[in-house]
């Protein structure tokens, strides 16, 4: 079988890139050895929230323009501003088609709270995290309750409450906190153990008890303006649930993303594979690629765990496998390598740079830093130096950025995604007219 | 001292996602998911035996919880070979002969009419429900009159006279069940200009690993090995099998589960639309005529985990005329011996219903699967026919 594209790695960087190549008639399969990183993250896109002195970031795309002109090694100085833009858009007009919405604050960075309390800097979110309506109530004097599932163990919105009245912005604010009845609890209940958001999603998304947790919200949460709840609004009715629960109890319904597995990050994980799909990609989950021959600056085909006597073929490669936590990286004692093709890596040979000695630093860690190197049109480099031409590499696995102390994880890598998309399609459609 | 022989478990991050994905646990609370019964729980039970929990029993082994999760931690493998190593051995008249379709098979051909015949009557059903916990809504599969292997006996000459040929491992359902799908098989690669030989085989061992005979399970896994690994030792030819689970099964039970040697044969096994592809790919396409129908494609998930759904649909997508829609990965919740049995009926009907909906949905002429299993709960849930992609492919050849 013979494709124009085959991504490895189907996290966000490679699902952007695929829907792209398919969009512009490419033929494209992503293999993919297990779930990404969306299902632990926020489930919002993060484009650029921090600046140099870790202070909040407005305007993103104002702050990339200055910030690329001074980093050129950045990935995003490798795809340019316009194209970051596109980029952004293009990955929102793909989840909207699956019937899932992404809000932003025009240009501008919104903010979203997690459940310690804490706020973040973000671009895009769900209808549940951020809109208008939202963005209007917080900072002002306003009622907001935040409410739990009694029983749920992985959020405390004493806590939460707490850690925002020590914000300015919540100065004015009246807080209430209070738990309610999941009504489905006593079954759940005989699983202690796994009594997590997706448990209550699943539940939720049958519709069986929207009026009864409507009633409940009433009760508890009678004058607050938003009501805000650790993540449970299913994945599949999703829209229509949350439109619904705002309806029935005449408030704002608010989503803290919870502890993994993310609901708001599977959403979108859902919703990309779903483009990607009905685009005609073949998404082939739960295998590795585990070799590939490289042979005069070119990858000339894959290997995958699966079907060891078979090789997979096709005219350009998207590495984009992911940082450490997916196994797009390995390390041991004394070095630090890119396991399937042994590329070439950017990183400190000296071991005790690699990480900060607190696990919860500030300028968080060296090591995220760490990643494959490419020249400018994102083609790695193989063993022997020279760079591997029909081979692009998006996503986590770049270096020279910091997803955690930047905040610009997803942006990078929908925008990386993208751009590698653009570049094979020159190149297969330049080779094409060349013949 | 601590036997470890799956330390994959040590692997786990905790993420839960596999819990996430698990069909059962998605279906039942009482089953508390992979995540605990597998990595979690296996830490306890090997340092104390006594602490295995019964719930083990629900996992179907369908193995998407091993697609699912990042660290390739081969979860389903552990809570397989729990339920072996841990449980105290019971014997159940059920499940001793659901575990032997080939002993049960063997007798069914025989006396096929009576059987098929006494299987669709109420009163017996209602009797097996009530003295073998086999749930009398559940339709069971009719019989052959005969088995595939003595059909073939006329058909061997023929058959070795083609220059090219393969190996045909059918496993019980197309010797037992379901002659066509052999014969389409024949079909399809004769008119590809390929013979197709058969050499002894015993049941895989799929339906006696999951009701807990393992050692009969070795049995037959040493006996393939062996049969099918002088067969390709001689010959040079290449194994196919029409059905996923019995190619997962020489592939990936046989090492991983049953700690067998199957490097005999493990490269030269080809699952049929695999193998169909690759020669697709060299230019051997036979003719076919264009199939104006609708058909859904719905994929196992043991075909899933082999990571060779793309192949099937790739060889789908080479019938002309034919309007393929692929329907969103779900389990069916048959998963072989489990919707067999009156403890997990309602799991298992629970779990097919998403699947059952989006078929519904889809409202196609047919739906196509590779797997017997799936065959067998879609089309007692839905109005539908389906088929193997090989008899689709035999129906665009004649
Ligand atoms: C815990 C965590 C939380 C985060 N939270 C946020 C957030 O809230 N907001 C935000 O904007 N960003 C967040 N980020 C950052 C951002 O999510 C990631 O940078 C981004 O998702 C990376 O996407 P990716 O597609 O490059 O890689 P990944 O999502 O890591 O996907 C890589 C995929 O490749 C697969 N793979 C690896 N090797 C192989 C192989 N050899 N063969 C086949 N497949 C392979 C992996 O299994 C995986 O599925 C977070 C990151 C992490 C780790
Ligand atoms: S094999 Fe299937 S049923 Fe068993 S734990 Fe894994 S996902 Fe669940
Ligand atoms: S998905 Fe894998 S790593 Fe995560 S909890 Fe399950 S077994 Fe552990």
């Amino acid at each position: 079988m013979n494709y124009d594209c085959i991504i490895i790695g189907g996290g966000i960087a490679g699902l952007t890139c695929g829907i792209k190549c398919l969009k512009e008639g490419l033929s494209c399969a992503v293999i993919s050895s297990g779930m990404s990183a969306l299902h632990f993250s926020s489930g919002s896109i993060d484009v650029f929230g921090y600046d140099e002195q870790s202070r909040p970031v407005d305007n993103p795309f104002n702050y990339i323009e200055k910030f690329t002109a001074l980093h050129g090694h950045h990935p995003y100085a490798k795809c340019g501003p316009d194209n970051i833009k596109e980029a952004l858009f293009f990955f929102k007009d793909a989840l909207a088609e699956e019937g899932l919405e992404l809000h932003h604050n025009s240009n501008e960075n919104h903010f979203i709270i997690s459940t310690l309390g804490i706020l973040k800097p973000s671009f895009f979110s769900q209808r549940s995290v951020y809109n208008e309506e939202i963005g209007g109530v917080f900072g002002k004097k306003s009622k907001i309750a935040f409410l739990n599932f009694d029983g749920y163990r992985d959020f405390y919105p004493d806590i939460t409450i707490a850690n925002l009245k020590k914000n300015a912005l919540f100065k004015d604010t009246d807080f209430i906190s209070g738990n309610i009845l999941f009504p489905d609890y006593g079954s759940i209940k005989k699983n202690p153990f796994e009594f997590r958001s997706v448990d209550i999603a699943r539940i939720f998304d049958t519709s069986r008890y929207l009026e009864d947790i409507a009633k409940q919200i009433k009760n508890k949460a009678a004058h607050a303006d938003i009501v805000c709840f650790p993540a449970f609004i299913g994945i599949s009715n999703f829209k229509k649930h949350h439109e619904a629960l705002q309806e029935l109890t005449g408030k704002l319904i608010y989503e803290i993303p919870a502890l993994p597995p993310s609901l708001p990050g599977m959403r979108i994980d859902n919703a990309l594979k779903s483009r990607f799909a009905s685009l005609g990609g073949v998404f082939i989950a739960g295998d590795r690629v585990i070799s590939g021959v490289i042979k005069n600056g070119m990858l000339e085909n894959v290997r995958t765990a699966n079907n060891m006597n078979e090789v997979l073929k096709s005219h350009c490669y998207v590495l984009a496998s992911g940082s450490f936590f997916s196994g797009g990286m390995t390390s041991d004692s004394a070095s630090i390598r890119e396991p399937v093709f042994n590329l070439r890596v950017e990183y400190s040979p000296n071991r005790g740079d690699w990480a900060s000695d607190k696990l919860f630093d500030k300028n968080s860690h060296k090591f995220i830093e760490y990643g494959v190197e490419t020249n400018d049109s994102m083609n790695p480099f193989g063993a022997d130096g020279s760079s591997i031409s029909n081979m692009f590499c998006a996503g986590a696995i770049l270096p020279h950025y910091n997803p955690v102390k930047d905040a610009c994880g997803s942006g990078v890598a929908i925008s990386t995604g993208y751009c590698a998309a653009k570049n094979i399609v020159n190149r297969i459609k330049g080779s094409k007219d060349r013949k | 001292m601590i036997n470890i022989d799956n330390i994959s478990f040590d692997h786990c991050i905790k993420c839960t996602v596999c819990t996430v994905y698990c069909p059962v646990a998605r279906a039942t609370h009482f089953f508390p998911g992979p995540k605990q019964s597998g990595p979690d729980a296996e830490r306890l039970r090997i340092k104390n035996p006594e602490l295995v929990d019964k719930s083990l029993s629900y996992c179907s082994n369908c193995k998407r919880c091993e697609i699912a999760c990042p660290s390739n931690v081969r979860i389903a493998d552990i809570i397989q070979s729990s339920k072996w190593k841990y449980f105290k051995k019971r014997f159940r008249v059920r499940d001793y002969f659901l575990a032997r379709t080939d002993l049960l098979g063997s007798l069914a051909t025989r006396l096929s009419f009576l059987v098929n015949l006494f299987t669709g009557f109420f009163p017996i059903k209602f009797l097996l429900e009530k003295f073998l916990k086999i749930p009398s809504k559940r339709i069971f599969p009719k019989y052959e009159n005969g088995t595939f292997h003595g059909w073939y006996k006329k058909q061997k000459k023929h058959q070795e006279n083609f220059k090219n040929k393969v190996i045909y491992f059918h496993g019980c359902y197309v010797d037992y069940n379901h002659h066509e799908l052999g014969r389409d098989l024949i079909k399809v690669l004769n008119a590809m200009n390929i013979g197709v030989l058969l050499t002894t085989e015993k049941c895989c061992g799929v339906p006696l690993i999951a009701n807990g005979y393992v050692e009969n399970a070795r049995k037959n896994a040493l006996f393939n090995i062996s049969s099918l690994g002088r067969s390709v030792r001689e010959s040079g030819l290449r194994i196919v099998t029409t059905s996923s689970s019995c190619n997962l099964a020489l592939k990936h039970e046989y090492p991983n589960l049953l700690e067998l040697d199957n490097s005999a044969i493990v490269n030269h096994l080809d699952f049929i639309t695999r193998f169909l592809c690759m020669e697709f790919d060299k230019g051997n396409l036979p003719a076919m005529k264009p199939m104006r129908i609708k058909a859904a494609y719905h994929s196992p998930c043991h075909l899933e985990r082999m990571g060779l759904v793309m192949n099937t649909i790739d060889v789908l997508k080479k019938i002309p005329g034919l309007d393929l829609h692929i329907l969103h990965s779900e389990c069916c919740g048959m998963a072989g011996t489990y919707g067999f049995k009156s403890e997990f009926y309602n799991v298992s009907q629970k779990i097919g219903k998403e699947l059952f909906d989006i078929i519904n949905k889809a409202s196609p002429d047919i739906v196509i699967t590779d797997c017997e299993s799936c065959k067998w709960q879609i089309e007692m849930n839905t109005p539908y026919k389906v088929m193997h992609p090989v008899s689709l492919l035999a129906m665009a050849i004649a």
